[in-house]
């Protein structure tokens, strides 16, 4: 335990130190940008899709609310950094008013049902011009220099890191993780299962309204296509799946191996990086159902007992 | 004369054209030991299910306590003191045996207890039924005997005033069964009220006080097991009209 | 538009719909899992179409002689190599992992064909029929035809062959199948199969009436899912029924809200339903009668 906790400190310090530590390697600060932002989103993911078993297709919903929010407020002057938490809390009032009816439905039913409000959501977005600007976006005029942008992803990414471990070890945890063995067993022992589901989903979209808003920082221009895409759901159901669903490093794991395949692979084939995640998805699935942690994790046992 | 603890009234439940529970009164005494008996498909499980909250009744009442709980949330009646097993068990396979019975003792209780009071309770629990050293175990790794002792433990777990056992004994050999049985009349010492379905009868003329009879969804009879057991309608129920 | 019009046009559409969703009724009905790359085939049937046409000159019309074997056995063998691992495991990881081929199929398109959009033009897609008065395009009426030929030859299939008998067993109770020596694995194989064709046949009828790019079907995918639902997972009238529902709701919402929501009622049909009816109109309908 101690270990662990050496370690993560070590990470840390290395985080909060990079962009001193490498101030020309622009190329370097946006990637580590790019895997704590996804990181994050990855691990808001998880709250719902791995600890509670509900698995989401449509999250993007979340993101592109929190980054309207966020893009919304700034054209009415707000200074960027404030707009983390309006945006934060209306995804997370969103959540609530789909939470409602959805989760009536159980596993895969709620899992199609998702997909449904995503691309609702993206096409409300998209006509309804007059507050979103419809399918020509809305750009922003703030312009943070990269070393803020880096720090405001760093800050998210630690809160979203440290709710996520939070919650695993919480009594909360338990009662997600008894959800998502068996709702039904759980209600009977006493847990109030559509409250936990509906509190994991809140918490959940709340950090991808604050990603939102990193998001909006980074990128200065946001359009229905790009945050409410579906692409994009797509990226928060593969990274965490891939990592390690149900952990709290899997996440991270995953939005670093996207990250970087997707930067090496967009140059040259574009698609070829969720082809990629599709081939590494469906090998997940059917051969180590604990993702790449999980192999990590396998491989060093195997190397423990041969030392 | 012990006091009534739960009493239903015209309780019935259909599916569809089904009828799986018609117009059963049944009155649950405190601190008994009372014994669900019938053929396969009497509607027993679907009874158990009505008083614990999983189904919500077609008609009918539910009186618990003094407080009516029919058509109530499943959770909100845990908390008041029903717990069930399952005829089919169902435990969590992706936690631990201890973490299985901590669910029960985190959210059964009430008022809910501080987390270290809670695990206390759990591993207590554990050792009233056998389970203690395979507290960490992964659930899924326990033989058919242990998951249904497992059942019970988590139950046992949220300090149930009645617990409705469905069908404990099933697939256990006579060993496992007395140690099962011995289990069950510790739990009644120690102030639980148990109902309980099952079929073996040796075992629950010996461990019940009282036995109601329930055939095609229908409340056929109640008395002493010696008195129930040699009626004529209930081997005729179980056996057929040639044997009465 | 007048009211006549609108009934026939949607008429039309709820066969476009229904072929669309036959693939994955079955699918469910046999293997008991949700087809996630129904759009993914949808779109593949399309592409191949398209690309018998360009490159091959083949007639779009005849294309369905070779898409139909070519996606049967495309099924068989994803079946029997990915979908048959996980098919005793919980709902969610088939859900994955079919998620996963979509993922595939989609990419894999875009690498072959581009995202540039494609669509098949020939006499017969711009073709009209004039009748009463109304003036159909030829296409829809042939889709409309060719749906109902489908139904046709899919209950004939299922009630009076072998295969198809032992199909509906299978759907009805898979563990007494097996007791009466029904070989399960192949019928799964074989349904499976079926239903990828069945999609596939949607998907290169679809091509006649679009254009599409790699992303096609999600949408479209999503109404099946709705229809599917809606119907009642487990009969192909029920199938019909919800397509005419969902049609019937989209060509009266036309009157009164722009095209582009026009979508948004099939997602809010679908959740509404999935909650007000489980098991679907065509449950509600036989629990009504059996009390």
């Amino acid at each position: 335990m101690r270990r662990r906790r050496l370690w993560s400190l070590l990470a840390l310090a290395v985080a909060l130190a990079l962009p001193l530590l490498a101030p020309h390697a622009e190329y370097l600060l946006d990637v580590a940008f790019l895997v704590l932002l996804y990181g994050a989103m990855a691990t808001g993911w998880n709250v719902l899709g791995g600890f509670a078993g509900q698995v989401s297709f449509g999250h993007a919903a979340f993101l592109g609310i929190g980054a309207y929010t966020a893009a919304i407020l700034v054209a009415q002057g707000w200074p960027i950094w404030a707009t983390a938490l309006p945006a934060g809390a209306l995804a997370a009032l969103y959540s609530l008013i789909i939470g409602w009816p959805t989760f009536r439905l159980r596993g895969p039913y709620f899992s199609i049902a998702t997909i449904g409000i995503g691309e609702a959501t993206r096409l409300v977005a998209l006509n309804w011009t007059s507050l979103t600007g419809g399918a020509s976006g809305l750009t922003l005029s703030a312009a943070p220099s990269p070393a803020t942008q880096y720090y405001a992803a760093l800050a998210l990414c630690c809160g979203a890191v440290g709710a996520a471990a939070w919650i695993q070890s919480s009594r909360f945890g338990y009662a997600l993780a008894a959800i998502r063995s068996d709702t039904d067993a759980a209600e009977t022992l006493g847990v109030d299962t559509t409250l936990a589901k509906t509190q994991a989903l809140a918490i959940s979209a709340f950090i991808l309204g604050v990603a939102g808003c990193v998001y909006a920082m980074h990128y200065l221009f946001i359009s229905p296509d790009s945050v409410f895409g579906f692409s994009t759901s797509i990226a928060l159901v593969v990274m965490p799946i891939v990592g390690g669903l149900g952990t709290v490093l899997g996440p991270l794991l995953g939005a670093a191996v996207f990250t970087v395949l997707r930067e090496q692979l967009e140059a040259n084939f574009q698609n070829l990086d969720l082809l990629v995640f599709g081939v590494l998805l469906c090998a997940i699935v059917l051969f180590e159902p604990a993702g790449l942690l999980g192999i990590f994790n396998g491989l060093r046992q195997r190397w423990r007992k041969h030392s | 004369m012990a006091q009534t603890l739960l009493s239903a009234r015209g309780l019935s439940r259909r599916f569809g054209g089904l009828i799986a529970v018609r117009d059963v009164d049944l009155d649950v005494r405190e601190g008994e030991i009372l014994g669900l008996i019938g053929p396969n498909g009497a509607g027993k499980s679907t009874l158990f299910k009505l008083i614990a909250g999983i189904l919500r009744p077609s008609a009918g009442s539910v009186t618990f306590a003094g407080r009516s709980i029919a058509g109530g949330r499943t959770s909100a009646i845990c908390r008041a003191g029903i717990a069930s097993t399952h005829q089919i068990v169902r435990p969590f396979r992706n936690l631990s045996v201890l973490d299985n019975v901590l669910i029960g003792a985190f959210f059964g209780r009430r008022p809910r207890p501080p987390h270290e009071a809670a695990r206390r309770f759990a591993l207590e629990t554990l050792e009233r039924c056998g389970l203690l050293e395979r507290a960490d175990s992964p659930s899924r790794t326990l033989t058919l005997a242990g998951l249904k002792r497992l059942e019970i433990a988590r139950a046992l777990a949220t300090e149930p005033k009645l617990l409705l056992l469905d069908e404990v004994l099933a697939g256990l050999n006579p060993t496992e069964t007395d140690a099962t049985l011995e289990l069950v009349r510790g739990i009644n010492a120690g102030g639980t009220t148990i109902v309980m379905v099952e079929h073996n009868l040796r075992a629950v003329r010996g461990l019940c006080s009282r036995l109601v009879v329930l055939v095609e969804g229908r409340l056929l009879l109640e008395g002493s097991p010696d008195a129930v057991l040699a009626d004529p309608r209930v081997v005729e129920a179980y056996l057929g009209a040639a044997h009465a | 538009m007048d009211l006549l019009t609108t009934l026939v046009s949607a008429l039309l559409v709820a066969g476009l719909y229904a072929t669309m969703s036959y693939g994955l009724a079955l699918i469910y009905g046999v293997l008991k899992i949700i087809n996630l790359a129904n759009a993914g085939l949808l779109m593949l049937g399309a592409y191949v179409t398209w690309w018998l046409w360009s490159a091959w000159h083949l007639d779009p019309l005849l294309a369905p002689l070779i898409v139909v074997p070519l996606f049967f056995a495309f099924g068989v063998v994803l079946e029997i190599t990915l979908v048959r691992r996980v098919i005793d495991r919980e709902p969610i990881v088939s859900l994955l992992l079919l998620f996963g081929l979509w993922l595939i199929l989609q990419n894999v398109s875009y690498l072959i064909w581009t995202g540039d959009t494609r669509s098949i033009d020939t006499k017969f897609v711009d073709a009209t029929l004039d009748i009463g008065g109304m003036r159909l395009a030829w296409p829809r009426v042939y889709v409309f035809g060719a749906g109902a030929l489908t139904l046709w030859a899919l209950t004939a299939f299922l009630s009076k062959t072998h295969a198809g008998r032992a199909i509906r067993a299978v759907a009805q109770d898979r563990d007494a199948a097996k007791l009466v020596g029904i070989d399960v694995g192949r019928v799964n194989a074989m349904a499976f199969g079926l239903g990828v064709a069945l999609t596939g046949f949607g998907g290169s009828l679809l091509s006649l009436l679009f254009s599409f790019n790699p992303d096609f079907g999600r949408a479209l995918s999503l109404k099946s899912f709705c229809i599917v639902v809606l119907g009642g997972l487990d009969s192909f009238a029920g199938v019909a029924f919800g397509a005419l529902a969902l049609a019937l709701a989209e060509g009266f919402g036309l009157r009164y809200m722009p095209a582009a929501l026009q979508n948004l009622i099939s997602f809010v049909v679908l959740v509404v339903v999935l909650i007000v009816f489980p098991k679907g109109i065509a449950g509600l309908i036989r629990s009504i009668r059996r009390a």
